[in-house]
């Protein structure tokens, strides 16, 4: 009896210790899915929900007369969607051979990459390869097809280095724009008003919410955002002048085989931007879909760098053109009356310094020695001011800083003083010949074409300075403004309006009696010029050309720099006429020049 | 009505009998589920088919052994043991290799787990060895023979390797022994030997089971491997929250992020599908079932009644606790199925059977009074 008693105890123990266990298993059930239920959705949702971003196509660009710049076209991007398994070998392999992508950049991809945003392979593939996709989703489990709008610059290099170009974001510019939003894989803007205006362009991604299986392969779709498109630029830009101008200084880059050149178009009026050429350029559309290291090398290794947009970031001496500062200065100070007549012998008296060609012009007054742009007068006006004056006057003007153009990459330039001495040479001290050369534009004097430009506007408008920018609106794409940019009015030469009235008549007398006179003779509208040619210790000289017309009421200024061109009366004015001419549509651009050429030629046909 | 009958229908312990339907039922849903019967395609219905068939045949020939007296297996214990060693290492020559351990044995185009029938097997025979010993473990020379008796069949199991069902084997013994009367003392000591044993065992241990218990104390150690199937029992059922997401509308499962979910995992299935409600209902089925296994070993009419009636609970019991546990990240994977939830041939049998023994011992008790 004592044994079954025993036996009864111990059959209870056993009893109790299962009541245990199944208490111990709802206690861990209970804290599994009550206490941290909704911790264990939010990972559940997690594998099973991707969002599939749909990029937002980027803001259109208009030229100022509403042609259409730049836009987008349709393309498919190739991405990966992470699963909750790793990603097979084999599937990258597979990817590696289709897109031509190195197994090791995907893997790279593969690693770098966290939560669960599609990880981005390759854009802008041909619809085989979607097909392809398509049609052997088994063999390539995770991998989607995004539709992308991939940039498209539909004028290829003309105008490139305002517009810019696009890309995808790369380690450095996420590390410094996870705020604002961006991602990887992202397109940004890199270059030109691309990058300058992202923040607008880029607009909102939407995104399709899918439900995926483990093995990555989208189930259904639970909801979709529609992406937000980006902003419009409409430009200052006139398309029909930038297609002149570029057409201008690529036939006088051939006819006079140099390389390299700038010009800049605007109204003096606004400091709206017409135009803008650099010469070499390059093709964006090379960057829309990857650039190819082949293409990349080829534009790096090309001497007269490409990608630099010279318009703004080029910094030349400003040779010639310098004069206007100097005699607006020297008339300002009363160094000099306009009346009075210089003697040009060949060379200064106190440092025999001279004309490019050794010429005399002998006694001859301010408004002469602007026109013929004369050396001795000016290496006087120089030696009467003294370099502080000089500097002082050409801050007015506004050189030496950045112009504040809506454009990325822009240079400073240099005005020649004596602390730029001080701080960079050995030997620190001023000495009048450099006053001299700086008189004249030589020297340490550098501006950039835009910087040449202004000055030009600036005597243009009657001493007032505008700020430039090449964005004149910017428009939702439904056609609302979002900002309307109006001039701005920067600063007012401090100089007496008789003084701009002098300068202004000698620059009228360029082209009448002056340096560019040839080449204007017969030209229906007044323009005013200098011309320019800048020593370059590197090798030939730089061609420069400002001008401004119509002489009464300016409403256009262009600045043409030739690198290597020789003197600026042969390299860089030519360009500028064909500009003014396109501006004014008068000569080769007039209404019905086309249709008199068609007549000619249709005469020659009857014969 | 024939006497018969009568005593049957009175003696039936139906308590018993009705969660062992109940979770029967259940089963079927939570496998059809688990195996996207709501996904049409040819074979949605074969697992269920299946599990279906076997079990009303199992419980149609459970039925008829009620006719015999669970007493006549006191006289095949030898032969069964023998029987046991003999399928032990068929299974090792023959037998077919899944996760890295071998098995199966296919038997025309059913494949059959001789490891899951060994477990009862093992009942029956301990139960016959130690029916004479009742009372009279007091030493290690008392335990020995009894040890190496159970350890002959335990040693062939973990070799195969079968690490879950060796376990469940120790379960038993253990279970068996301590109803069996053994001395306090010597069972405690005999403990103390197996936790002292335990660093040598691990280096018998294949590298797969050692990387399973590593990843039981932390699944982020391998959370794409090993861990990946505690990671994703854990969020199934923790994300059924106490309603769950519907029958069939579990996303871990239906979206197969969690493998083994008709066999080993069905816990977390039921768990992300019916929620803390589910879980509860489906343990508690349990408990009644191992309540009345208690009951019944207590009111058994002799000693190998008493002894295979703790045996069976304490397998059942063992099984819920190591499955469940390891679907919920509180106990290692090994590979055990949870009874009568799992699909199964052979672990569905089994334990079929050993129900209808528990019925079987509750039919012919000595103090029923006609």
């Amino acid at each position: 009896m004592d044994e079954i008693e025993e036996f009864n105890g111990r059959i209870r123990t056993l009893g109790i210790l299962f009541i245990l266990v199944i208490v111990i298993l709802l206690g861990r059930a209970c804290y599994l899915q009550i206490y941290d239920g909704v911790y264990y959705s939010r990972l559940a949702d997690g594998n099973r929900i991707r969002i599939i971003p749909t990029m937002a196509p980027r803001g259109t660009f208009f030229d100022r007369n509403g042609e259409l710049l730049v836009t987008n076209r349709p393309g498919f991007a190739v991405s990966l969607l992470p699963l909750t398994e790793p990603i097979k070998p084999e599937v990258i392999q597979r990817l590696s051979d289709l897109l031509k992508v190195p197994k090791e950049d995907i893997e790279k991809k593969i690693a770098a990459h966290s939560g669960f945003d599609p990880i981005h392979i390759k854009s802008d593939v041909t619809p085989d390869i979607v097909s392809i996709i398509e049609e052997q989703k088994e063999s390539y489990p995770g991998v989607v097809i995004e539709v992308q709008p991939i940039r498209n610059y539909i004028l290829n290099q003309m105008g490139a280095h305002t517009f810019g170009y696009v890309s995808e974001i790369n380690e450095a510019e996420l590390e410094k724009k996870k705020e604002e939003g961006y991602k990887s894989g992202d397109i940004i803007g890199k270059f030109g008003l691309e990058k300058v205006y992202d923040q607008e362009l880029r607009g909102e991604n939407g995104g399709e919410q899918v439900e995926v299986d483990v093995g990555g392969r989208p189930v259904q779709i639970l909801g979709q955002k529609e992406p937000v498109p980006g902003n419009d630029l409409v430009l200052t830009i006139d398309k029909k002048l930038q297609e002149a101008a570029e057409k201008a200084v690529d036939e006088q880059l051939m006819q006079i085989h140099a390389n390299a050149a700038a010009a800049v178009v605007m109204n003096p009026q606004t400091g709206e931007i017409l135009a803008l050429v650099s010469r070499p350029a390059f093709n964006p559309n090379l960057f829309a879909h990857g650039i190819s290291s082949k293409d990349w090398n080829l534009l790096n290794n090309n001497p007269y760098h490409p990608m630099d947009n010279k318009a703004i970031t080029g910094e030349y001496p400003p040779g010639s053109t310098f004069k206007i500062v100097t005699g607006t200065a020297a008339l300002t100070e009363g160094v000099v009356s306009p009346t009075e007549k210089i003697l040009d012998t060949g060379r200064h008296w106190i440092i025999p310094k001279g004309n490019a060609e050794g010429e005399a012009l002998g006694w001859i007054d301010f408004t002469q020695a602007l026109a013929h742009s004369d050396n001795v007068y000016f290496y006087e006006m120089g030696n009467r001011l003294g370099i502080d004056r000089l500097e002082k006057y050409a801050r007015m003007f506004g050189l030496g800083e950045k112009t504040g153009i809506d454009l990325p990459y822009e240079s400073d330039g240099l005005v020649a003083n004596r602390r730029y001495k001080q701080k960079n040479f050995e030997d620190g001290e001023w000495y009048l010949s450099e006053t001299f050369d700086a008189a004249i534009g030589q020297g340490f004097n550098l501006v950039t074409p835009l910087q040449a430009a202004m000055v030009m506007g600036e005597i243009a408008a009657d001493g007032k300075r505008y700020k430039p920018h090449v964005v004149k609106k910017i428009v939702t794409s439904d056609g609302k403004t979002v900002k309307d940019i109006q001039p701005e009015l920067l600063s007012q030469l401090e100089v007496p309006e008789s003084v701009i009235q002098r300068v202004q008549e000698g620059l009228h007398q360029v082209t009448k009696i002056g340096t560019a006179a040839s080449s204007f003779r017969g030209f229906s509208v007044d323009i005013a010029g200098k011309t320019g040619t800048a020593e370059n210790s590197q090798g030939r000289d730089h061609g420069w050309f400002v001008a401004y017309g119509p002489f009464t009421y300016p409403n256009i200024v262009v600045a043409v720099i030739v690198e290597q061109g020789g003197f600026g009366s042969q390299s860089a004015v030519p360009i500028g006429r064909k500009i003014l001419e396109a501006a004014f549509g008068i000569g080769a651009y007039a209404p019905n020049a086309q249709k008199n050429i068609d007549e000619s030629k249709a005469q020659k046909l009857r014969r | 009505m024939s006497a018969m009958t009568k005593r049957l229908l009175k003696r039936t312990d139906f308590l018993l009998l009705f969660s062992t339907l109940g979770i029967l039922v259940i089963s079927l849903f939570i496998i059809g589920s688990a195996t996207h019967i709501n996904t049409p395609s040819e074979q949605r219905y074969w697992y269920v088919e299946r599990q279906g068939i076997f079990a009303v045949v199992n419980i149609a020939f459970a039925a008829f052994l009620m006719n015999f007296d669970y007493k006549m297996l006191q006289r095949y214990g030898t032969k069964l043991y023998v029987f046991n060693l003999i399928l032990l290492l068929a299974v090792m020559i023959l037998g077919h290799s899944a996760l890295g351990a071998q098995r199966w044995i296919m038997i025309g185009p059913i494949s059959i787990q001789p490891s899951e029938f060994s477990k009862l097997i093992m009942i029956i025979s301990l139960a016959g060895v130690l029916e004479h010993k009742v009372g009279k473990i007091n030493s290690i020379q008392d335990l020995l023979p009894v040890a190496a008796y159970v350890g002959l069949p335990f040693l062939l199991v973990l070799k195969q390797p079968d690490l879950g069902t060796s376990l469940v084997f120790m379960a038993i013994f253990l279970g068996m022994i301590f109803a069996a009367g053994i001395n306090l003392r010597l069972l405690a000591g005999f403990f103390a030997a197996g936790i002292a044993a335990m660093p040598v065992l691990w280096h018998f241990l294949k590298d797969y089971q050692k990387m399973r218990i590593t990843v039981f104390l932390d699944p982020n150690v391998d959370p794409l491997g090993s861990g990946y199937h505690i990671i994703q029992s854990k969020i199934a059922i923790g994300s059924g929250m106490l309603f769950g997401k519907g029958l069939f509308g579990g996303t871990q499962s239906q979206l197969n992020f969690l493998p083994e979910n008709h066999t080993d995992f069905i816990f977390a299935v039921v768990g992300e599908e019916t929620g803390f409600i589910g879980c509860t209902v489906l343990l508690l089925l349990y408990l009644v079932i191992l309540w009345r296994g208690t009951v019944i070993a207590r009111d058994a009419s002799d000693a190998f009644g008493r002894l295979l009636a703790v045996g069976i609970t304490c397998m059942i019991g063992f099984h819920v606790l190591v499955n469940v546990g390891m679907t919920m990240g509180i106990m290692p994977v090994t590979g055990i199925p949870l009874p009568l939830m799992s699909y199964g041939v052979s672990s569905l049998t089994t334990n079929l059977l050993a129900i209808a023994i528990l019925m079987n011992i509750q039919l012919r008790k000595s103090k029923l009074q006609f």
